[in-house]
């Protein structure tokens, strides 16, 4: 048994420079795959960051708001109402508009997502509100995403701008990240801010006010059963509100998420190329494959005369192509950890690598592997000893 | 002549593995190709429905970054062009969501309005000419609807009667337009409508100035009479122009742009390990055949030639299946996806892909050649 192992291994590996360019072949079509998955789980991942960061184990939106790119507010009074069951802790309002930035430098306006809160009200968990609450109670300030795009100009604390034709001023940073509905950026700023900039836009555009609510979050006390409470508010709240829990499987994120997976085509893009990405995979590892089972074509032959059985060869071919796709899989995943940095800087995306992501594809890495180890092999099983000689 | 048949003979001496070659460049290609095939589909849908637009120049405000998201200017300025020499029609264009109910679900949705004047001939659909149009446009709370919209919009049958922003509507007919990259469905009404819907939006501010001219007259001249004339708050494109312009927002606002490149510059690096593989392969296994050729005097220059000819027979060989199988795939995905990514081959990308294609080979050939070209004969032996 123990000297099965090493025959792999020392096929692979005697002539170092191959070996080495084995490994990279693998590791690009690791890459390959990666880069595709990547790209689009990104696309989705990158809508949900907002959602994922809501405070609250509820979210009530107006019914209309099928995802978060319709305008649609609902009566803040429905908070209230949520506010008077045992096991609601808090009920916040958050202010979402969409409206022109206009670049520093270049005096170019692009649009940009305005989510205001109270700062008071932790709505949102992301660190930076709470620890510039005093500066955002100051009027006409905000905060900037820092992976907004780089249309929107410079993103530091200090920068004077203007926003929706008003003075505005950056008193500090976040990270977050772009999605479809947030235009060129994220900025965070007071509820009392809002109404600065929302109020009254002129004729052409939407009076906003307290009264109405574009995101509803719903803090539960410590131990409340999430399931019951979504029932309960469900049933006594009026029909113009859409209660539901964060989190699971009906849950607001899971329910933005489908949005974009039925509406467009991105699954259907990016499946198709990293499918291909897998067949470029199979072509790269069977010549590496290939090359060796030719170049060994008299040792494997001479193995047959001995006595091996063609199971036995194909268990060598077939260790070498798990070897090959482990050794090659450690690189492959390191540079498309590289790249998935590089792209998130440069596309505002959120891209990540999660365990499971990377084990689906260190599983196709190795089906990869063993179909082309597979195919490689069978010039070995219908060697006839006689004829290499 | 000799030269070519060296190296031919050197790749096809071993068949299956020539065959696996060409299927690896095979791959690169068609990877390269449903990059660019994917992009360019994108981009065609963001703004393919400037094709029926009935107008030779668009006027927009600077501060509108493509057309679903416009900043609204004075209609005045549409006026002070109309006497241009040249200008047969100046036709406002209005533009806006609105909150579609589907009638069946009872689920709403935000859909894109056209508003037009109805004696205005904005759009080229068959469907919009003529004065039965002209007459079903004009009546109060009736709309045409396109048929590319999507299915989630419910029914379009002309009769159809449902809600939109709180108010009866009612389908007074259907045209094929497209919404593009921002919009899941369209809808043309008239002017009068319009205002009806989206109160408190103004008549007097226009989404973008569509400019008929008179035939002859050359877009690029009168429009840069007209830049001349209008102040600054109202750009001037011509119809190339302004698909241009959407284009390249869409491209870097989406990340199109950058995730398409990527995929291109990868499979291109891809497809160079694939053929380099062959190659360095391929002349490991003649280094004697290479070594004994220069000892009988050829210069290392010759050898780079074969390496270099094999590498653009496999660019060839390779390309060719590639195109086939792209041009299937495309076929294949454009029916997949029931023609709302219509990815289509065009002249240039095939040019380009070839190029792209020649200088992979190429750049492995000259990567792999330097062993043979070092090879000193008499370490061999």
């Amino acid at each position: 048994m123990l000297k099965r192992i090493p025959l792999a291994w020392l096929n692979l590996t005697h002539d170092r420079r191959r070996f080495a360019t084995s490994l990279a072949g693998v590791g690009f079509a690791v890459l390959l795959m990666f880069m595709f998955n990547g790209f689009m789980n990104a696309l989705y991942d990158s809508q949900l960051q907002l959602l994922n960061r809501f405070n609250g184990e509820i979210v009530i939106v107006n019914r209309l708001r099928t995802n978060m790119f319709v305008p649609r507010a609902f009566a803040r009074r429905r908070l209230y109402q949520a506010r008077a069951f045992e096991g609601v802790q808090d009920a916040y309002a958050m202010y979402i508009s969409e409206v022109n930035w206009k670049n520093p430098e270049n005096r170019k306006s692009r649009v940009v997502r305005v989510i205001a809160i109270n700062p008071d009200e932790p709505v949102l968990n992301i660190p930076a509100i709470a620890s510039h609450r005093q500066a955002l109670k100051l009027p006409e300030t905000a905060l900037m995403d820092t992976q907004s795009r780089a249309e929107v100009g410079p993103i530091e604390t200090g920068v004077v701008s203007e926003l929706a034709d008003r003075r505005i001023r950056l008193v500090g940073t976040f990270t977050m990240g772009t999605d479809f509905a947030s235009g060129n950026g994220n900025l965070i700023m007071s509820d009392q801010n809002f109404l600065r900039y929302f109020a009254d836009r002129g004729p052409e555009e939407d009076k906003r006010s307290f009264a109405t609510v574009d995101i509803g979050v719903v803090k539960l006390s410590p131990g409340t059963n999430v399931e019951r409470m979504v029932k309960t508010l469900r049933d006594t709240l009026p029909n113009d509100v859409l209660v539901m829990a964060r989190d699971g499987e009906n849950g607001f994120v899971i329910r933005e998420r489908k949005y974009w997976q039925e509406n467009t085509n991105i699954g259907f893009v990016f499946s198709l190329l990293t499918s291909m990405g897998f067949f470029v995979g199979i072509i790269l590892v069977y010549q590496i494959l290939y090359t060796d089972v030719a170049d060994h074509w008299a040792e494997y032959a001479t193995l047959k005369a001995m006595g091996y059985k063609n199971g036995y060869l194909l268990g060598v071919v077939m260790q070498e192509a798990l070897i090959l796709s482990v050794l090659g899989f450690i690189p492959g995943v390191l540079v498309s950890q590289l790249l998935y940095t590089a792209a998130g800087n440069a596309t505002g995306l959120f891209f990540q690598m999660t365990a499971e992501r990377v084990t689906n594809l260190l599983l196709a890495t190795f089906i990869m592997c063993l179909v082309s180890g597979a195919i490689a092999v069978r010039k070995v099983q219908t060697t006839d000893p006689a004829d290499v000689f | 002549m000799a030269r070519v048949s060296v190296a031919w003979s050197n790749l096809m001496h071993e068949r299956t593995r020539l065959v696996v070659a060409i299927a690896g460049v095979a791959f690169a290609v068609i990877l390269i190709f449903m990059n660019l095939g994917f992009m360019g589909a994108l981009i065609s849908t963001a703004t393919n429905f400037y094709e029926q637009f009935n107008a030779e120049l668009f006027l927009i405000s600077p501060e509108t970054l493509e057309i679903s998201t416009s900043t609204a200017f004075p209609r005045e300025r549409l006026y002070q062009v109309a006497g241009v020499d040249g200008v047969e029609r100046i036709m406002p264009l209005y533009s806006e969501y609105l909150l579609w109910r589907n009638p069946e679900t009872g689920v709403s949705r935000a859909i894109f309005v056209y508003g037009i004047n109805p004696n205005d001939p904005v759009f080229l659909m068959p469907e919009l000419q003529g004065n039965e149009a002209r007459r079903i446009l004009s009546r109060p709370d009736t709309t045409f609807i396109d048929r590319l919209s999507r299915p989630e919009f419910g029914p379009q049958e002309v009769g159809t009667t449902t809600e939109a922003d709180r108010r009866r509507i009612i389908i007074g007919g259907s045209y094929a337009l497209g919404g593009g990259f921002a919009a899941d469905g369209t809808l043309i009404m008239s002017d009068q409508n319009f205002v009806r819907y989206l109160e408190p939006r103004p008549l007097s501010l226009v989404n973008v100035g569509l400019v008929k001219l008179n035939p002859g007259a050359s877009p690029e001249k009168v429009a840069s009479t007209m830049r001349s004339l209008l102040p600054a708050d109202v750009s001037v494109y011509t119809k190339a122009g302004i698909i241009e312009n959407d284009s390249t927002y869409w491209l870097e606002a989406t990340s199109i742009g950058f995730i398409f490149s990527m995929g291109v510059a990868v499979s291109f690096v891809v497809g160079a390990v694939i053929v380099y593989q062959i190659l360095f392969t391929d002349i490991r296994d003649h280094l004697p055949e290479y070594a004994t050729m220069k000892a009988m005097g050829y210069r290392s220059q010759y050898l780079f030639k074969i390496v270099l000819q094999e590498a653009i027979f496999l660019a060839v060989l390779g390309y060719i299946p590639g195109l086939a199988a792209a041009l299937g795939l495309y076929h294949l995905t454009a029916k997949a996806t029931a023609g709302t990514l219509p990815v289509a081959m065009n002249g240039g990308r095939v040019m380009f892909v070839l190029i792209l294609t020649l200088l992979m080979c190429s750049l492995s050939g000259l990567i792999s050649v330097r062993k043979a070209v070092t090879a000193d004969p008499a370490e061999i032996f």
